[in-house]
């Protein structure tokens, strides 16, 4: 993919991505209509997607605003819940570090669990930086979107939290993760993740996610350097 | 005011989050060690993110065979053990999804 067109290799990119990006509908329209709902303008809310663009934190903050937390309290628990994306850019590094400033700093801007997801897979050989453009563009685009509408309709539609809509993004990472559990260690990690996450978020600690996130991999690189050691 | 704040300081923190790795000039040097941790890192964070949708519902965890959520969950591997289709899995997976919450 490396020598395609970077037209092509953005479209590409871009319907990749749509699927995961209608499976955001639902957080789009919530973070749209809670914030309104949470006195916030439809210029601030609207900014909170521009700007800030991380479903989650969005939420939380709002949810955070509407209870009266103070700013700071409501910025470290951003810091908390968002420090996955460390671990993402740490992944991505020897693929966008050594691009120049204007791509890095746009790829940074749009990188998301979604982006991490699609555009994690390739290596050095196969990486289209066009095509990374438009798996991020097309989500931020949509996000916004469905941001926009949820500031103009979201409230029309009672209990909108209550649908279970959250399931679809589930499903989409379940699909994700299945095809790449292919050895001991993999299976390891996935099944740490998946018990400290629930026993962390059990607990109610802010960083459940990349806490849990954490164990499994430790988990999962431990399982593979004894492996290793006892082969 | 106070808003606008708060939306300039969590802009600010995203973009930190996001962009320190990427940064050439950070002096680290990512060793075989380190790339074989980071390799755990897609299944590792994604699970972390699924489980919260499947197991807690307002703050109470719920492993009852009958959490829809937990059903069409295992539904999702089955079906993409079967079909090696992404679209397809998740579709046919929010499908049952509404099926066993109806039906439960």
């Amino acid at each position: 993919m490396p020598t395609t067109l970077p037209r092509v290799a953005f479209i590409r990119g871009a319907i990749a991505c749509l699927p995961l990006t209608l499976a955001c509908a639902p957080w789009g329209l919530l973070a749209g209509s809670t914030a309104i709902d949470a006195q916030l303008t439809p210029m601030q809310t609207q900014g909170l997607s521009l700007f800030v663009f991380a479903g989650a934190a969005q939420l939380v903050a709002i949810g955070m605003i509407k209870g009266g937390a103070s700013a700071l309290s409501i910025l470290v628990t951003t810091l908390l819940l968002t420090s996955q994306h460390l671990l993402y850019a740490m992944h991505l590094r020897p693929l966008v570090s050594p691009m120049q400033a204007k791509w890095r700093i746009s790829l940074g801007f749009v990188l998301t669990d979604e982006f991490f997801a699609l555009v994690s897979p390739f290596d050095q050989k196969t990486f289209n930086r066009w095509y990374a453009l438009g798996v991020g563009l097309c989500m931020y685009v949509g996000w916004n979107l469905f941001t926009c509408i949820g500031v103009l309709v979201g409230r029309s539609i009672p209990g909108l939290d209550q649908l279970g809509l959250e399931f679809s993004i589930a499903a989409t990472f379940i699909a994700l993760i299945t095809p790449i559990v292919r050895n001991g260690p993999t299976v390891v990690c996935v099944v740490i993740s998946l018990l400290s996450v629930v026993l962390f978020s059990y607990w109610q600690w802010e960083s459940a996610i990349v806490l849990a996130g954490l164990a499994g991999m430790t988990a999962g690189y431990l399982c593979k350097r004894l492996g290793a050691y006892l082969a | 005011m106070t808003t606008w704040l708060i939306i300039g300081g969590m802009t600010l923190i995203l973009f930190f989050n996001r962009y320190l790795f990427l940064e050439p000039r950070l002096p680290i040097r990512l060793n075989r060690g380190v790339r074989e941790f980071l390799g755990f890192a897609v299944p590792g964070m994604l699970t972390a993110i699924c489980g919260p949708i499947i197991f807690i519902k307002d703050h109470t965890l719920n492993l009852s065979p009958g959490n829809p959520y937990l059903l069409a969950g295992v539904c999702a591997v089955g079906l993409m053990l079967w079909s090696r289709n992404v679209l397809l899995s998740v579709a046919l997976s929010v499908a049952l999804f509404y099926l066993f919450r109806w039906w439960l």
